[in-house]
Formats: structure tokens, sequence, C-alpha cells
């Protein structure tokens, strides 16, 4: 309750709505001069441009079916603030699709209509910039666990003897043992040891964003809580601005300094409120009642417009 | 209770029981063959000697195989067409079911001719190799290659194209160039698909190939065979389709054991 829900519908302030119509015009420009990522596009009002900025939104795919539609938002660049986005909403919602049009992963990308941009380019293709870690254990099979976190870096072409140094330092700050685990196969390992590795792999290469897909989703309740906590710790040191798609409104709230509430098919931003910082433990912090008034709050916010939309339709 | 849920569906028994069930299997069959074969002079057998020999002259049978047919050469002559038939069946099957796995429109491309390939026949196929590269050596490396490549091409690009999409997905937001995400996801992830599938095709290759030995041929394992038929051995000729079955089951065997070694990480090797 310390912070009241801000602003409604489409997004944002007033402020940043504007520049957002400016930009996208700008943009829209410069996408054929600009390829991936290093041209920044003079935003208008701030000095650096925002980390990510969707203006007018819309996915239709080739069937007719319209993923998402008229999604506008702003994560601006705070250097020593980063944020944690946290996105709630019902199934097929298009939560997922947003998070696709970050990464510049097909067929969500290319929007239908509208713009994406990231550091103030246009999204073109993935990059390691923008670090991905999905619901489904995603460790390749053929790799051991130092193998898989050094992905990225192989690709880049590192030395293998800087990689395994880099790469072990890793595998303890994700809470994994390196002697016991680093030799080790994903089909030896459980569902919160794959999820370790999959975000030390994305970490590794410190991306600016990183993009999450339920990614704690299939763990049990006190391995959720270790990996929220270790994930607010790590994006801190990483300074990485996160988006994270949760179905659990506590996960949202938590790990979350801002929360988006998606409506359903075609999704649209309902909602965006700033939540409280992660400032304890999850364990601890979860059950406290100032905690639990928000949540409730938030619960009723996400019913309301499940009601409102069955009304409606 | 126990020997009824034996005969429960799906139940799976325990090792030794099956082991037991196996070997019960064979010495049925071993006492039915030699009851049909049994009998002091041919005419009081069930079955004639001229038709089919008995188990034990089977047995007196192999030093002959060995020594007389050459037994030992045959496999070699065989093993070696298959070796080169196949092998360059690998050879160009392999690469091009990466590229059509990889690439789905070289995959609608090369579909008609894959599926040409694999619905023809093969014992179809041995008048046409006959036709194009004539009665010798060449022949029979080449109709173990137009026998297996299709299917090579096929299964390789099935387990490139199956590969899930979500590790492509992972490998481009790690930074992964396409030609990466080739060589380190797609061809990393389907190499034992491909493998399992080059070790079922070789133990077909080396069954197609007494179809090619039988037609002519100067030796071989199905070159033994016909002989000792034309020849009245059916002796010899048992027991080379003994030395095929325990050949197949080795050669299998060696092809098991090296997956093991390869790859560690997948636990599924039947």
């Amino acid at each position: 309750m310390r912070e009241p829900p801000i602003g409604a519908d489409t997004g944002a302030t007033g402020a940043s709505g504007a520049t957002g119509a400016t930009d996208g015009t700008d943009a829209t420009g410069a996408t054929g001069a600009t390829v991936a990522g290093t041209t920044p596009v003079a935003p208008s009002a701030s000095a650096t441009p925002p980390v990510v900025k969707f203006d007018r939104v819309a996915k239709t795919y080739e069937g007719g079916n319209t993923a998402i539609r008229d999604v506008t938002f702003q994560v601006d660049d705070r250097p020593g603030q980063m944020e944690i986005v946290s996105i709630l909403g019902p199934s097929g919602c298009g939560k997922s699709t947003v998070l696709r049009l970050i990464a510049g992963l097909s067929p969500q990308h290319p929007p239908t209509s509208g713009t994406v941009e990231v550091m103030g380019a246009p999204v073109s293709a993935p990059g390691a910039d923008r670090g991905f870690v999905f619901q489904d254990y995603t460790s390749f099979d053929n790799r051991t666990v130092e193998d898989n976190i050094a992905f990225g870096l192989e690709c880049q072409g590192m030395p293998q003897h800087q990689r395994r140094e880099l790469t072990r330092e890793w595998i303890k700050k994700v809470g994994l043992d390196v002697d016991r685990d680093a030799g080790k196969y994903p089909h030896e390992l459980s569902g919160g040891m794959r999820q370790r590795v999959a975000l030390a792999r994305t970490l590794i290469l410190k991306p600016r964003v990183i993009l999450m897909d339920e990614p704690f989703g299939a763990l049990d309740p006190k391995t959720r809580y270790a990996m929220q906590d270790q994930l607010v710790a790590l994006a801190h040191e990483v300074q990485a601005t996160v988006f994270l798609v949760t179905h659990s409104i506590e996960e949202a709230v938590y790990v979350g300094d801002r929360l988006f509430i998606f409506s359903n098919a075609p999704g649209t931003i309902l909602r965006q409120m700033s939540t409280p910082h992660p400032e304890r433990p999850a364990r601890v912090m979860q059950r406290e009642p100032s905690f639990l008034d928000i949540v409730f709050e938030v619960r009723d916010i996400v019913e309301g417009l499940e009601m409102s939309i069955k009304a409606g339709s | 209770m126990a020997s009824r849920s034996l005969f429960a569906l799906r139940v799976i028994p325990p090792l030794a029981v099956r082991q037991v069930a196996g070997a019960l299997s064979i010495a049925v069959i071993l006492l039915i063959w030699w009851w049909l074969t049994s009998g002091a002079t041919p005419e009081a057998r069930v079955i004639s000697p001229s038709v089919f020999p008995s188990p034990t002259e089977v047995i007196a049978g192999f030093p002959g195989l060995v020594s007389e047919r050459n037994l030992i050469g045959g496999i070699a002559a065989s093993l070696n067409r298959v070796f080169l038939g196949f092998g360059l069946a690998l050879l160009i099957g392999v690469p091009l079911g990466i590229v059509a796995g990889s690439y789905r429109i070289v995959g609608a491309a090369a579909q008609p001719i894959s599926l040409f390939g694999r619905t023809i026949p093969v014992a179809a196929l041995l008048p046409l190799s006959l036709q194009m590269f004539g009665i010798g050596e060449l022949q029979k490396v080449m109709f173990i290659f137009m026998a297996t490549a299709p299917f090579v091409f096929h299964d390789t690009a099935r387990a490139i194209a199956g590969v899930h999409d979500r590790y492509v997905d992972t490998a481009q937001t790690l930074g992964a160039k396409p030609r990466q995400v080739m060589s380190k996801v797609l061809i990393a992830l389907a190499l034992p698909d491909i493998y399992a599938c080059v070790r079922t095709m070789f133990g077909i290759a080396f069954g197609y190939i007494m179809l090619a030995e039988v037609v002519d041929a100067k030796a071989g394992l199905g070159f033994i065979m016909l002989q000792s038929q034309r020849r009245g051995m059916p002796e010899h000729l048992v027991g080379t389709l003994f030395v095929i079955s325990a050949l197949a089951f080795g050669i299998d065997a060696l092809f098991k054991f090296f997956q093991r070694g390869l790859f560690p990480y997948r636990d599924d090797h039947a």
C-alpha cells in the first residue's frame, strides 16, 4: 500500500506517452539505417535512450489471430537503479509475445505495427544483449553444466582458459558446486539446478535485458523462493533490466519493481503499478502483512479485470 | 498370486524370469527341430535330410564350412561391400540431410526424390543396379548405396528438424550466429538420433547384401548360401544363417557399445 497504482490502460505517464509518439516517427525513419543496436536514435527528452520502449505495438499472425494490440510502455535507463518488471495476466494474453518481441525471436518478431526499441534502436534480430530464460528446461543435453554456461562465451570466440575461469565463477554465483556439478549433464540435474544453469548461462554474458518466461513455474515453493532471491541479487549485480512473466502474483509483486497487468487476447497492458523493492529474503518478506496486502490488492485488480472482460465479451 | 501376475497386461517380470522364458523358447524350438530331423535312416525322419539338416549335422558341417567354403573370406567380402556402399550412403546422405533439416526450403525440394527412393522395394533396385553397374563388385556396392542412401538422408533430415525450436531460440539469445546454431545446436543435439539411424540402417544394409550376392557373386555370405543350396549341402546353408545372425548381433552390440561412450548424456540406449 506504500505506493499506489499509477497510470491506467495504455501505460506510462502523459509525458512519456508524448515522447513515445514523436520517437515513433523518428524510429520508423531510421529503421533502414540502424542495424543491431549500436546507433542510438536521439530521444527528445532524456540523455540516454530508454532500455526498452514499445510504441503502439500490435502483432497479428498470418491466420488472423491477434496476440497483442496497442502495447505502449517505456522502461528508462537509470544506472544503479535497474528495474525488474513483472508481467501478470491470464494465459494466452500475449505476455510471452512481448518478451519474444524484445528478444527479436520469430514468428513474433517483427511486430505487425508499432515499434519495439531496445537502447534506442529498433530490434532487428536476437542477440546476447537480450538474454532469455524459458520455463522449459533448455539446457543443451550434450553439454555438461560447465559447457552449457560457457555456450555464449564460446560463440563469442573467447579462449578456453578464460572461458573456464569465468564459467566456474558463475557456477558458484548461482549456487552450484564447481567440484560436484561442473561435469554433470543436464539429465543428472533437478529442475531447480537446470534453471540455475540457465540463469548463469544468460547472466555470464552481462546482458542489458533479461527476459524470463515463467522461469520458476515448475519449481517447488522452497526452491522457488531461493531462485527469486538469487535472481534479484544477480540482476542487480550485472545491472540488467529484467522482464519477468509469471503466473504467481506473490512472485510478481516480490521480484518486480514495476508490475504490468495484461488483459486477455488480444493482450494489452490494462494496468501498470509500482511494487515495493525486494529488500528482505523472499520467504520472509512474502509472509509480511504489508506485502500480503499488496498481493490481495493486485489479486482484486486481476480478478476485477477478468470479471469485466467476461461481462464485456 | 505371483505366478498369475506374470501374465497380467504389460507387467515386466524380473530379469531372471525373462531370461528363463527366452531360454525356454530356444529349448522348445531346438526340441521340435531335433524331433523333426531325428531318425536312424533318412526315411525314418519326418523331414528328409535333403530338405533340412538336423542340429548335429549343422554342427558337424561347421569345420567344412570354414575350411572348404571359406567362411571367413565370405564374411570379409560381404562386410567389405556393406562398408563401402553404406559408407558412401553416409558420406552423401548425412551432409545432405543436415542441410535439408536446417533449411526447410532444401528439405521441401528434396522431399519427392527422398520419397521415391524410400518407397521403391529394395528388390526392385536389383535389376536397375545390374543394368547400371554390371555384375561386378561395383554393382554390389552401388546396390547397398542405392538401397540405404534415401533412408540415411531422410532420417538425418528428420533428426535435425526434430530439434526443438526452444534450443534454437535459446542459442540465438546467447548470441549464436546461424552457422553456430547449426553446428553447436542442431547437429550436436541431433547426433544421437543420427547415430541411432546409422546403427539400424547398417543392420539392414548387412541384410540387403545377401540379396545382391545370391544373384551373382564370386564370394560373400550370400554366395556361400547359394552354393550350399546348389550343391545339396543344407547343413552349410543353415550354418551360414546362424553365422549371419550372430554377426548381425555382434555388429549391433558394437554400435551400442560406442553409442554409450559417445553419448553418455542419453540414457535411452536400447
